[in-house]
């Protein structure tokens, strides 16, 4: 009796699920916190302001030849590798290998390059706090492409194409600014293109909208799954403490339990994360505090100004934007975790000894069931366009 | 004699990244260090077999380190290999991954007191504990072997964890982990109230930045010159890796301390806590 009650309560559930403003919910019901912990994931596309600190920011020339920087070999020692050989567009700006190729194998995984103009660091240990300096970091790494200021004006000089570019962006021949100051400029330039490099709506933003202006056909629209995997992420999954706001990312660092050794044997050593990203911010000259930005009053250098060591920066990592990462396998800092199905099984099942963390610790193992996450990961995947 | 062992040669250590004073001799003093936190847990002795590990303290220009691990094992390795340098501390996890069970498990206390009666230990710790649960039956057993063998708690928790188990035992010495990540308004009137807390300022950083100690700190360390000591945490093994550097980092915000308190945070209290703890044991 009390069984045909329920059944026929459900049954009642399904018709009403179709019939009436807001049943498109009624599958996978928000609660008035999780439905404004939705709401603060959106609206999708940011408004992007140029960057201060670049004059080159939003410069349709500057950005061309920035596109005709990032695909050339000679920005490359031995004219073998490109910036496009790590970032391939064909791959979302990835290389779709664990950690980057470059004249050796890196130690770290290649990030997708989408919506960088919403970084406040950048590097999986913020060891630059701008689009153009990171542009430069690279350039000078001898594993990379391993070039030096003089050489790189020299290559910018004797290339008819980039030397014509660069007098069409700068007003004067490579030759006529020093080695450094070609450096930067074409890192700014390299800069401008990146920034172009933007994420549209996806369907998640869509079912955000439609929830904000509370269409129940537009919310109908999302699937069921991802519906129910939305609520882990606000809810108990606590995912959306550290991948925050419409961007999917806090821009900070944490460490989330990842080993972060590199090498083997008697060769091994760790990587030190956002320990290591800081004492190299301090030593670069080219920060946003430097005399080769751009902006005159430093007004988004603030917190370039007020970083600090700190001890528990050992093995953290900058928490990556969620947009698009169905597309930018593998995942970590290392490129240690395969498909998605893998990043979110870490997170069920995280190793709490590998963490430090107080009462009320953030990261505890989920423990979630095959179908919770296989509907986290279809919730992660309706964050990419297509 | 001590001492001297610690005059290094200026070039040697300015070339490691050392961290020191310019005596007029010409040569850089290492300030020592008492590492209080150290740990060395099953998953670290592949990677860092023990007479790596006890070069890296040796390196990092440790006078002593307190160490436990999950299991106990990998603390007997380190101790047997450096007596001198190791001030051993029994870990109630057999395993990483206990710190929020362990304080239910009535197996712990049979195997704490198996080992206190095999081994020497300075102390019970580093367990996790807050709260109400610091008045459970496994941790009052702990309490009561810690007052038996004259040893202290190396307690990570919170203020009430803390006055929970002095009220157990008033006579009890604890050395609060991370000085309870609390702030100095917290920490103080514990300290004024519990003449024999201590606490380690392990994995937390705001007492110091920028190489010197934090001004309402440095308050509370001149207040209190006996009562703190540094450590590092070697929680997961990559953190081994950090023990030099951490200690320099400890040695650079020290020098903001008048001399005669930054000796007895870097090593000094730490010194005559485990001398306490281990005098009359074998």
């Amino acid at each position: 009796m009390r069984w045909a009650a329920v059944l026929m309560l459900v049954a009642a559930q399904g018709v009403l699920a179709g019939a009436f403003p807001g049943a498109a919910l009624a599958e996978v019901p928000f609660t008035a916190a999780e439905r404004t912990a939705i709401l603060l994931h959106g609206p999708w596309p940011l408004k992007a302001r140029p960057d201060p600190s670049n004059r080159l920011s939003g410069n349709g020339a500057a950005i061309a030849y920035g596109r005709r920087l990032f695909f050339t070999r000679a920005l490359s020692r031995e004219r073998r590798q490109s910036c496009a050989s790590c970032h391939a567009p064909a791959r979302a700006f990835t290389d779709g290998r664990a950690v980057g190729q470059g004249r050796v194998a890196l130690d770290r995984n290649s990030p997708a390059l989408f919506n960088l103009r919403h970084n406040r660091w950048f590097g999986w240990a913020g060891q630059t706090d701008s689009l153009w300096a990171q542009s430069i970091r690279p350039i000078l790494d001898r594993r990379e492409l391993a070039l030096t200021p003089a050489l790189l004006a020299r290559r910018v000089t004797l290339d008819k194409g980039l030397s014509h570019g660069y007098r069409q962006v700068f007003g004067a021949r490579p030759g006529a600014h020093t080695p450094k100051q070609v450096l930067v400029n074409v890192a700014k330039a390299l800069a401008a293109y990146q920034e172009t490099l933007t994420t549209g709506k996806t369907p998640f933003d869509r079912f955000r909208d439609a929830l904000a202006r509370n269409d129940p056909a537009g919310m109908a629209a999302y699937p069921a799954a991802a519906k129910r995997g939305l609520k882990i992420f606000v809810g108990r999954g606590r995912c959306a403490v550290c991948h925050f706001g419409p961007n999917f990312t806090n821009g900070e660092f944490h460490n989330i339990g990842i080993v972060h050794f590199v090498g083997h044997g008697k060769d091994q050593r760790v990587d030190p994360g956002r320990y290591g990203g800081v004492r190299s911010l301090r030593r670069n000259p080219y920060t946003l505090l430097g005399r080769w930005s751009d902006d005159p009053k430093r007004s988004t250098a603030g917190f370039t100004r007020r970083v600090t060591l700190h001890p528990r920066n050992w093995g953290e990592f900058r928490v990556p934007s969620l947009r698009e990462a169905a597309r930018t396998a593998p995942y970590m800092h290392n490129g240690s975790l395969k498909t998605l199905e893998d990043v979110v099984r870490h997170y069920s099942a995280i190793p709490e000894g590998r963490l430090h963390q107080g009462r009320g610790r953030l990261l505890k193992p989920l423990n979630l069931s095959k179908r919770e996450i296989a509907d986290l990961v279809a919730f992660l995947k309706t964050l990419a366009v297509r | 004699m001590r001492q001297t062992s610690f005059l290094l040669a200026a070039a040697g250590i300015l070339a490691g990244g050392v961290t020191g004073a310019i005596t007029t001799a010409g040569a850089v003093e290492l300030r020592p260090i008492i590492d209080t936190h150290i740990h060395y847990s099953h998953d670290a002795w592949g990677r860092l077999p023990p007479p790596r590990a006890i070069e890296v303290l040796k390196r990092a220009g440790l006078r002593r380190a307190f160490v436990s691990s999950s299991s106990d094992e990998g603390t007997q390795k380190l101790y047997k290999l450096a007596p001198g340098l190791i001030v051993p501390v029994l870990r109630p996890y057999r395993r990483r991954g206990e710190l929020s069970t362990w304080f239910r498990d009535k197996t712990v206390v049979d195997m704490l007191s198996r080992l206190l009666t095999k081994n020497t230990y300075a102390g019970i710790g580093e367990f996790h504990i807050f709260g109400a649960d610091a008045d459970l039956p496994v941790m009052r057993e702990v309490v009561k072997l810690a007052k038996k063998h004259r040893i202290f708690l190396h307690l990570h928790g919170d203020a009430e964890a803390v006055r929970r188990v002095f009220k157990q035992d008033p006579g009890a010495t604890i050395l609060w982990a991370h000085s309870g990540f609390a702030g100095p308004d917290v920490i103080r009137p514990m300290l004024a109230k519990h003449k024999r807390l201590w606490a380690d300022l392990a994995f937390r950083s705001s007492h110091a930045s920028g190489g010197k100690a934090d001004a309402e700190w440095k308050k509370l360390f001149l207040e209190f010159p006996d009562r703190f000591m540094v450590g590092t945490d070697t929680f997961a093994p990559e953190r081994w890796h950090f023990v030099v550097e951490h200690a320099n980092w400890n040695r650079e915000w020290l020098r903001s301390m008048p001399r005669a308190v930054a000796d007895n945070i870097a090593y000094k209290n730490a010194e005559r806590l485990a001398d306490w703890a281990l005098k009359g044991k074998k």
